[in-house]
């Protein structure tokens, strides 16, 4: 057992979590945000991703114990059904959203590129949300929804 | 769920060590993307070192022509390192290659050594930049070349008590440098061929060619007769010509005749023509 001390979501969050517990287990099952998604749980399919530090991670290969002293950011972060996100309602008007598994980590992932770069091409997007996979859109609408949301947003203000 | 482990997270290599040398059956941890995936698969450790806090291990510096990588890097730390672009920069091509944004996030190079998979990117670069890698236990520290580290496909020298805590490479400022790799998709894909160069030339000769080809043969190879060889030739289609047939045949003659060379070989012609002609 292991107590853990972390900025989540802007807001200072203190946690028991287990010595084996993974973060994306200490989100869903403790905090529960269940908007982190438990997919292929080995690192390739990018539905459990968060931001540490801005950056995005695989959550279900982070061990839970490892973010103590770090921030640590989930979709919730970014918006929510009262005030959306300019990402996410680009993600909407471009119909990147069929099944929406993939979608917090999407935006996740989409978020960390405008916050480094705000002007991406379409290559850059593709290289961000490489590690995340989406069985539904065909990624178009997706990459459409990022260029389109690059111009609307001051992710970094 | 993971299988069941107690870890320990020490905040200096020398208490990493420590628990090390005291703990019986602890595995190392540095980025996770190897090790917890081998859990899920069922691999089981009683302890695990976590040594990801251990800040010293993060840092690259550089003195005089020597690099020092701390083996905590991750992928992308490497990748956007100005030290390693100005120097190295075959290897910060071929960290920001690797995986996809979140693997390079979390993935290190010293973990990517320790796994010793023959498809990793950053093992082309390092050996055109003669990496040691040094590797210390509570008993000591010891040096050794990578080539020499890395005894097969997933198999190194590291023994139980040690930390592979840095890699030092040699600098190559003012070199023509690169990394190509040819996989099936060009983002999150693990590399399949790749070369990696670093070639100096002067008034049309070459003075110093480095060339390193990887997932062609088990480990990656340096095709040291043909580098020396070069030393000093003019740059030409003819010595070029001649200088890619002899590469061809070390690769044929290190790895055997393969049934995919019938589509690498040409591949790999193709490219080492390129980078010779620059
Ligand atoms: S669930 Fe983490 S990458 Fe698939
Ligand atoms: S919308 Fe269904 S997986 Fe992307």
């Amino acid at each position: 057992m292991k107590k853990i001390d972390f900025t989540l979501n802007g807001k200072q969050t203190i946690l028991d979590v287990e010595d084996n517990e993974t973060l994306l287990h200490a989100l869903r099952e403790k905090l529960d945000i269940k908007s982190v998604k438990e997919g292929c749980s080995i690192g390739e399919c990018g539905a459990c991703t968060v931001l540490i530090d801005n950056e995005p991670h695989y959550s279900c290969l982070t061990l839970a114990s490892k973010v103590s002293g770090h921030d640590v950011k989930t979709v919730e972060f970014l918006g929510d059904e009262n005030l959306l996100h300019p990402l996410q309602e680009a993600f909407i008007t471009y119909g990147a959203v069929q099944c929406g598994y993939c979608t917090p980590g999407m935006l996740l992932a989409a978020y960390s590129l405008l916050l480094k770069n705000e002007h991406p091409t379409d290559t850059d997007i593709k290289e961000a949300i490489s590690g995340n996979l989406c069985r539904c859109t065909g990624y178009i609408q997706i990459v459409e929804a990022i260029r389109n949301a690059a111009g609307l947003c001051k992710c970094n203000s | 769920m993971l299988p069941d482990f107690a870890s320990v997270i020490p905040e200096s290599k020398e208490d990493a060590l420590a628990y090390l040398s005291s703990l019986k059956s602890a595995k190392i941890f540095a980025g996770g993307t190897d090790l917890l995936v081998k859990m899920r698969r069922g691999e089981s450790y009683s302890h695990i070192v976590d040594i990801t806090g251990i800040h010293d291990l993060k840092v690259i510096s550089d003195h005089d022509e020597m690099i020092n990588i701390g083996a905590l890097s991750t992928h992308y730390e490497i990748s956007v390192n100005q030290i390693i672009s100005e120097k190295a920069l075959s290897l910060a091509q071929a960290c920001g290659w690797v995986g996809s944004p979140a693997i390079r996030n979390m993935g290190t190079i010293g973990g990517n050594l320790v796994n010793a998979s023959p498809a990793a990117d950053s093992l082309a670069p390092l050996l055109i930049h003669d990496a040691d890698v040094v590797l210390e236990s509570k008993d000591g520290t010891r040096r050794m070349r990578l080539e020499d580290f890395i005894l097969a496909p997933y198999k190194t020298d590291i023994q139980p008590h040690e930390i592979l805590t840095f890699i030092t490479i040699k600098g190559l400022p003012g070199y023509r440098e690169g990394y190509k790799r040819v996989t099936k998709r060009a983002a999150w894909a693990i590399s399949r061929l790749s070369i990696a160069w670093a070639i100096q030339e002067k008034g049309g000769f070459y003075k110093d060619v480095k060339l390193a080809i990887g997932s062609c043969t088990p480990m990656p190879f340096r095709p040291r007769k043909v580098e020396d060889s070069l030393k000093d030739r003019a740059k030409d289609e003819k010595t070029i010509q001649v200088a890619v047939g002899e590469i061809i045949d070390e690769i044929i003659k290190v790895s055997g005749m393969r049934p995919s060379f019938v589509y690498k070989i040409p591949v790999v012609k193709a490219l080492l023509e390129d980078i010779l002609k620059g």
